[in-house]
């Protein structure tokens, strides 16, 4: 013991202390694991992106998988793809969670005795399959989604040998344009809408910008094609046509709340009257287009004569106008008709940015699953095979499809996860979720794009074709012969042997410019006449694909759920949207249910009041209304089985059809009674009043051109204040360097003596963000989330304004008013008007303030000012006194009431998170870090090179995914930067500027472009 | 010496008093426990126990059992933390401010007064903790050597609040332990048994010798001048958690004045409110009488015109500043959806108090009892008005909210209340409710020079 002196044991004594504290503080020890054999592709912390294609909607846009050691944590829009040009929407941004949605099906299974599903093996699941079909293969019915041509030839040959039929379903399918195409240009297939370099484009309700023919492409051409920076005219008018303000109408120049239902006849008007006008292709129609009755058509569609003879004057001196047939909400009976004339007027318009040509269509048949129901009911069908959609949910309850599935000998599904019509086989085969499996998509000529696997399956699943090659080995005969020899993989590798698979491979597809055919057109049947509607009711139901959720395919995906809808700011729930006078008409207010009544079904929906809708109109959004899921129904609140929200659909009859047996939407008159109950609506906004706050700027053309030029440094105001008659509407002074220096006293970053110092570094990271871009589409919303492991919150703690984005849109309609009427009950202001578009998107995240109010009050120093100019978290030494919250003007602060990443994300949900961002815990503060993980990234790789991070090699989230190119991240102290360039408009402003919080993101102003003919008609 | 005036009633009677009687009377109310006292501390063990579970709860699942949202991260626990830390006034300011301008009618309530200022200050100090996101890891706002490069934020003012609320707390315990002194020693002269051992340790040997007694005088004539300044800065910097803000509604420069006005405000209300069932009680009323009653009316009426002027320039200063988002946080204030709190201040806090105005009201007992529960309400709202109006319209009225306590809330803030009784409870049971010593001094004072003190 001699040698054991005192240091030693104070080392020992200092070392068992200090392991025994260690193993303390972990709640559960976690190993890292190096790999065995490292897969050649992977380096553990780089990720790896694969090329593949969105298989969320029909669009079908491309996308670079981002994955992480295995594991795709993120989906980003592939520049390469002639769609999207790397835009993606915020389904495409959430698609990320489907794969590793609690829903799953882990394995085959089949009902047992009791009832229940037990799980079985894939031999038994295949073999049982085979057995029932092998009875009858003639009663073989095979029912699903659009897939792509390479699944859809496998489908087809299974269908065909043996002896059963395939009938396509999809909710939203754009029937009536097929049937329309047909009959106008005598050509099957969809034309494709191409609005780049278009001067007025006219929406009659396809929601060009929301849920429309493809939404990024058209947001982005629309976009470049009214940049104020590089048309001093303002670029390309939109017209929106419908009966409610939209997220399109929102974006829209002007707004005819024309009845919904009128689109077709109101075509027919402006071709008519843009034809009087000289319109160019106006020549070959004048004679038919001379029996329309403007006056008549103006009176029934409610709209003012006047307006439509401006927009018709507009529409014929426009060079290049495009018109956008009706989308599904205003899908009527005489569906057909309406879609002809507005294929019709742009041809009148010249036809220009119309490609029509032959294309494959998804094939589906509203009236062939009608029939097929119809076979269901008789027992005429033995084996139904379900794929890729969920007729339970996204039919009509009076279609009957759930009874005439208790008639069907055998129901199999091939459900990638629970929903209410798997809940409803017999036999469960489940699919890979689609990051787990090959596929190609089609969507329209000269693009041919791949979808590859970019996940191991995480369950014990099967790709939908696989298992139906499997089902017919064990048929077969023909069955088996009618098959390829090895797995679907290898088929699509085949069905790809035309082209270099391996460069496709890299750029997610094979992209060719293909000359569009010469259109002809037909004008023969005119004759429109008004929508037949059933039912007694005083209200026109609509019935509008929800932005987000769609029919109910994104309900299932918490991150959806969770985004406010954009129009409403309504989460979680299902809302019916009246005006304000029927609202008064019926005694109800905001939240109050009501009770909605079809000739088909009833509902129980809160309402939404608001300005932006017809008087006698009800609309109800599509895609809630489920009971099974854990996030589409209300099980994960420990409510299973209990629905969430309404099926919009429950309201319609099963056989509303166009003229040619497709879909119809637009078919139900309802009455809507108040219960006397109320139910607070989660919404994350009540106000659209910003009081002339210098929160959602705008200026007029000519205020704009009456600016000075952006690099004037003549103090404030800029003279845009005085237009608008206040003195809060300034429009900041362009980024100085010398007065950036000046930062350096705010911003508090110190020499070891304890001296304020100017920063030395050469970044000053800033954004940019365009109002007049902005859609409100919330892709930029969705990517953040994704990127930033940011939790969501749930019905519940949504209602109490809880969410944790870190980004939100404010949408404000007009400047406001600084009114005092505010009530002594809860304010809920919308002054939404009906033909008013005067909305502004603001995306509103952490400012990155030079002189942040939230850093001087952190007493632990958990939130500084880094030298880069950022405002940047440290989540570890938060303690959460929430003092910056409450001193942050923008309110871009979010807290963590609840550790949400424990409780909020059920397994396997965490494998989607995204390593390179701190999860945060109970208790703490974030908040926008401007992805400074992605500049880290950027940082290393540029330090490698031994240089500088250059411009352009960061894109926040959030910029990546914008679809119209409304946000830019940049370094604001690099002179030649992008962002500088951007930021030197002479529509930038700082939000709440008269706070010199000396923000480092920079709005750029919306500009109202005075309708159709620039202000000259107006009063 | 003049002879007792209408207006200003004798501290004492008129008879002069023996020291053991005074002894008697006053300690008395150590002896015996009624069923009544032990229902009542019952009952405050009862909801302090709630408020502890529902705050372990609160720790284990997380701050989002309370009613925060969005705009309003401060609820509840701030509110009660700035009503107890105004509470806390009286007793400095009884004790020190009052005892260096010699006014002779504090010493009847100081001990009391001192009683609360150091309970009130325990209630509140557990607010900051409560209140926090990560208790477990508050320690961080301390500024202590380590290792890991952890330093606290001197500009921020809740790092200062930190220091004022220790620094007063210590103040606060050892002028109340010091002016105790002399009083423990008759405790533990009079006990037995495991108390005595207790007093005879607490009283640290006092044998009130003179050289004792005059140390004793200095040591609180000293705490006094230190203790007067902490009187104003506490609730000074507590202000300033808000007005450091650019929160509308908060960013004010008369906050610090009207504070502590404030604080003084509802500190009296509270003592007047404890000390009258308390006197009743236990038969003090020779001790604590209208004489002394009629000056803290007075003070009352004084504090309430005080924060009433704070409360009206508030109003004209945001008129005044043409700052439409100041302008639109105070209409609302008064008119939007938390008109009541409002209006439940301005009548607690600056209508009800003119009763004083009447000498009559002035010592009516029940009529004092009533107005001062009526200030302790109308001041809590005050708090509430203050926090919850303001962050719930900000600048960006796209988040604009409400904020409804819950249940957890509303249990803890019980829950303090219950504690602070408690406390207030064990006190009287196991120290002299009023300074023996004091007492003694006046009535020796008063057998010298006759009686009347009002002439002062």
């Amino acid at each position: 013991m001699a040698d054991f002196d005192r240091r030693d044991f104070l080392k020992l004594v200092g070392a068992s202390a200090g392991s025994a504290a260690a193993v303390g503080c972990s709640d559960h020890v976690e190993k890292l694991i190096p790999y065995v054999v490292q897969p050649e592709a992977i380096t553990p912390g780089n990720p790896v992106f694969y090329a593949s294609t969105c298989s969320e909607c029909p669009v079908a846009c491309g996308i670079h998988v981002k994955t992480r050691e295995g594991r795709p944590i993120k989906v980003e829009g592939n520049p390469d793809h002639p769609v999207n040009r790397g835009r993606l929407c915020a389904r495409a941004q959430a698609a990320v969670e489907r794969n590793y949605s609690p829903d799953r099906i882990h394995g085959p299974m089949a009902r047992g005795d009791t009832g229940d599903f037990e799980p079985i093996t894939w031999d038994d699941a295949l073999a049982r399959v085979a057995a029932a079909i092998a009875e009858a293969p003639e009663r073989t019915r095979l029912l699903g989604g659009a897939v792509g041509p390479s699944e859809s030839a496998i489908l087809e040959r299974f269908v065909q040998a043996t002896g059963g039929s395939r009938t396509v379903y999809e909710p939203f399918a754009n029937e009536a344009l097929r049937a329309a195409t047909l009959e106008v240009h005598g050509v099957t297939g969809e034309p494709v809408f191409d609005l780049t370099g278009a001067d007025l484009l006219l929406d009659f309700g396809s929601e060009m910008l929301d849920s429309g023919h493809s939404p990024v492409e058209h947001a982005r051409q629309w976009a470049a094609a009214r940049d104020p920076e590089t048309h001093p005219d303002g670029g390309a008018r939109l017209v929106y046509i419908g009966a409610r303000l939209s997220l399109t109408a929102s974006s829209a120049d002007e707004w005819l709340a024309a009845k919904p239902g009128s689109e077709g006849s109101l075509a027919l008007a402006l071709a008519r009257i843009a034809a009087e006008h000289g319109a160019p292709g106006a020549a070959a129609h004048r004679s038919a287009l001379a029996q329309v009755d403007v006056a008549r058509i103006a009176r029934e569609a409610d709209v003012a004569p006047a307006a439509l003879q401006k927009l018709g004057r507009a529409l014929a001196r426009a060079k290049h106008a495009v018109a956008l047939p009706p989308g599904p909400a205003v899908t009527s009976r005489r569906a057909v008709g309406d879609n002809a004339a507005v294929l019709l007027l742009n041809q009148v318009l010249g036809g220009r940015g119309v490609r029509v040509a032959p294309t494959p269509g998804t094939g589906a048949a509203y009236r062939d699953l009608l029939a097929l129901i119809g076979d269901m009911q008789d027992g005429r069908v033995g084996v139904l095979l379900m794929h890729d959609a969920n007729p339970v949910h996204t039919l009509p309850a009076a279609a009957g499809f759930e009874a005439a599935l208790a008639q069907v000998g055998l129901v199999v599904s091939f459900a990638t996860a629970e929903d209410e019509s798997s809940a409803l086989a017999n036999l469960l085969l489940p699919a890979h979720a689609p990051f787990e499996c090959w596929g190609d998509a089609a969507p329209r000529p000269g693009i041919r794009s791949l979808i590859q696997p970019t996940l191991r399956p995480l369950h014990d699943t099967m790709a939908v074709p696989d298992s139906l090659m499997e089902i017919a080995r064990r048929l077969g005969g023909a069955a088996a012969r009618a098959m390829p020899a090895s797995d679907f993989r290898a088929f699509l590798f085949a069905a790809w042997d035309d082209t270099d698979l391996h460069e496709a491979l890299r750029a997610g597809g094979i992209y060719e410019e293909v000359a569009p055919p010469p259109v002809t057109t037909s004008a023969s049947n005119l004759e429109i006449t008004a929508p037949v509607m059933t039912g007694e009711g005083d209200l026109t139901l609509v019935t509008f694909p929800h932005s987000l959720l769609g029919a109910g395919e994104g309900a299932s995906l918490s991150l959806l759920q969770e985004i406010p809808d954009p129009v409403t700011s309504v989460c979680w729930e299902s809302w019916a949207e009246i005006s304000k006078a029927t609202a008064a008409r019926l005694g109800v207010a905001m939240g109050d249910v009501l009770r909605v009544e079809t000739s088909s079904g009833a509902v129980e929906v809160a309402a939404y009041v608001r300005g932006g809708i017809r008087d006698d109109v009800i609309a109800i959004p599509t895609g809630q209304g489920h009971r099974v899921g854990h996030f589409a129904s209300k099980a994960g609140q420990g409510l299973a089985g209990t629905k969430r929200g309404v099926n919009a659909f429950d309201l319609l009859p099963g056989d509303g059809v166009d003229e040619r047996g497709g879909r119809a939407f637009l078919t139900e008159r309802a009455f809507a009674t108040a219960t006397g109950r109320h139910r607070r609506l989660p919404m994350q906004q009540f106000n659209d009043n910003k009081r002339g706050r210098q929160l959602g700027e705008m200026l007029t053309l000519a205020e704009l051109a009456e600016l000075p030029a952006g690099d004037g440094h003549d103090g404030h105001g800029n003279g845009h204040g005085a237009a608008h008659g206040g003195g809060s509407h300034e429009i900041r002074e362009p980024f100085d360097p010398a007065d950036d220096a000046s930062d350096a006293q705010y911003a508090e970053t110190f020499n070891e003596a304890g001296e304020a110092v100017a920063f030395d570094s050469p970044y000053r990271w800033g954004m940019s963000v365009d109002v007049d871009k902005c859609t409100g589409c919330s892709a930029c919303i969705a990517a953040c989330y994704v990127e930033n492991n940011i939790p969501r919150v749930g019905e519940d703690e949504s209602r109490l304004v809880r969410q944790m984005a870190w980004m939100r849109i404010d949408r404000w309609v007009g400047d406001g008013e600084a009114t005092l009427a505010a009530g002594r009950r809860f304010y809920h202001e919308n002054r939404e008007q009906l033909g008013n578009t005067d909305v502004r998107n603001a995306p509103m995240f952490c400012q990155h303030c030079g002189s942040a109010p939230c850093e001087p009050v952190c007493p632990v120093i958990a939130t500084y000012h880094n030298e880069e100019g950022m405002n940047a978290m440290i989540y570890n030494r938060c303690i959460g006194t929430r003092y910056c919250a409450n001193n942050c003007p923008y309110k871009v602060r979010r807290f963590n009431y609840f550790d949400h990443q424990l409780t909020k994300w059920p397994e396997p949900m965490e494998l989607g998170l995204n390593p390179d961002v701190t999860v945060r815990g109970q208790g703490v503060m974030e908040k926008c870090t401007m992805c400074v993980q992605r500049v880290q990234s950027a940082r290393q790789d540029a330090r490698a090179r031994g240089e500088e991070i250059p411009d352009g090699a960061v894109q926040t989230a959030c910029q990546q995914t914008c679809p119209s190119d409304a946000i830019h991240f940049g370094n604001l102290r690099d002179e030649h930067s992008a962002l500088r360039r951007i930021t030197a408009s002479k529509r930038g402003y700082h939000a709440l500027h008269v706070l010199n919080t000396r923000p480092g993101v920079t709005y750029l102003a919306k500009v109202d472009r005075g309708g159709v003919d620039g202000g000259k008609g107006k009063a | 010496m003049s002879a007792p005036s209408a207006t200003a009633p004798s501290a004492l009677p008129a008879a002069p008093r023996r020291d053991s009687k005074i002894n008697r009377d006053i300690l008395a109310v150590m002896d015996g426990i009624s069923p009544g006292y032990l229902l009542l501390v019952a009952i405050c063990l009862l909801s302090v126990t709630a408020a502890g579970a529902t705050w372990i709860y609160q720790v284990y699942e997380g701050l989002g059992i309370g009613g925060y949202t969005h705009p309003t991260f401060w609820g509840v626990y701030i509110v009660t933390f700035v009503f107890w830390v105004g509470i806390a006034h009286a007793g400095t300011l009884i004790s020190a401010i009052l005892y260096l301008f010699r006014a002779k009618w504090r010493n009847a309530i100081n001990r009391s007064a001192e009683a609360m200022t150091v309970f009130a200050v325990l209630t509140a100090a557990q607010f900051l903790g409560i209140h926090v996101g990560r208790i477990w890891k508050s320690y961080f706002i301390l500024p202590y050597p380590n290792q890991r490069g952890l330093w606290v934020n001197f500009r921020s003012p809740l790092e200062w609040d930190t220091f004022a609320i220790t620094t007063y707390a210590t103040i606060s315990i050892v002028f109340f332990f010091v002016g105790l002194l002399p009083d423990l020693a008759i405790a533990r002269d009079r006990a037995r048994g495991l108390k005595k051992l207790i007093y005879t340790a607490l009283a640290l040997g006092w044998q009130g010798t003179a050289r004792q007694w005059k140390s004793h005088s200095r040591s609180v004539l000293h705490l006094s001048g230190l203790a007067t300044p902490l009187v104003l800065s506490v609730h000074s910097v507590v202000s300033w958690d808000f007005a450091m803000s650019i929160v509308p509604g908060w960013h004010a420069t008369i906050f610090a004045p009207y504070f502590v006005a404030g604080a003084i405000f509802s500190g009296f209300a509270m003592v007047l409110t404890v000390m009258i069932p308390v006197r009743r009680i236990y038969g003090l009323e020779e001790y604590i009488n209208d004489y002394h009653f009629e000056n803290m009316a007075r003070f009352l009426l004084l504090t309430s015109w005080i924060v009433g002027y704070a409360y009206a320039i508030e109003y004209f200063i945001a008129w005044y500043s043409g700052v439409e988002p100041e302008q639109t946080t105070f209409w609302l204030r008064a008119f939007g959806p938390y008109w009541f709190s409002t209006w439940t201040m301005i009548s607690c806090n600056v209508i009800f108090p003119q009763l004083f105005w009447f000498r009559r009201l002035r010592t009516h007992i029940p009529t004092l009892f009533v107005v001062s529960t009526l200030i302790n309400i109308g001041m809590w709202f005050e708090r509430y008005v203050i926090i919850i109006t303001s962050l719930g319209n900000e600048y960006d009225p796209a988040v604009w909210g409400i904020y409804t306590p819950t249940w957890a809330e509303l249990t803890i803030f019980a829950g303090s209340f219950s504690f602070f009784a408690m406390l207030f409870l064990l006190f009287m049971k196991f120290f002299p409710v009023i300074a023996i010593s004091e007492m003694k001094e006046l009535a020796i004072h008063e057998r010298a020079h006759g009686a009347g003190q009002g002439g002062h």
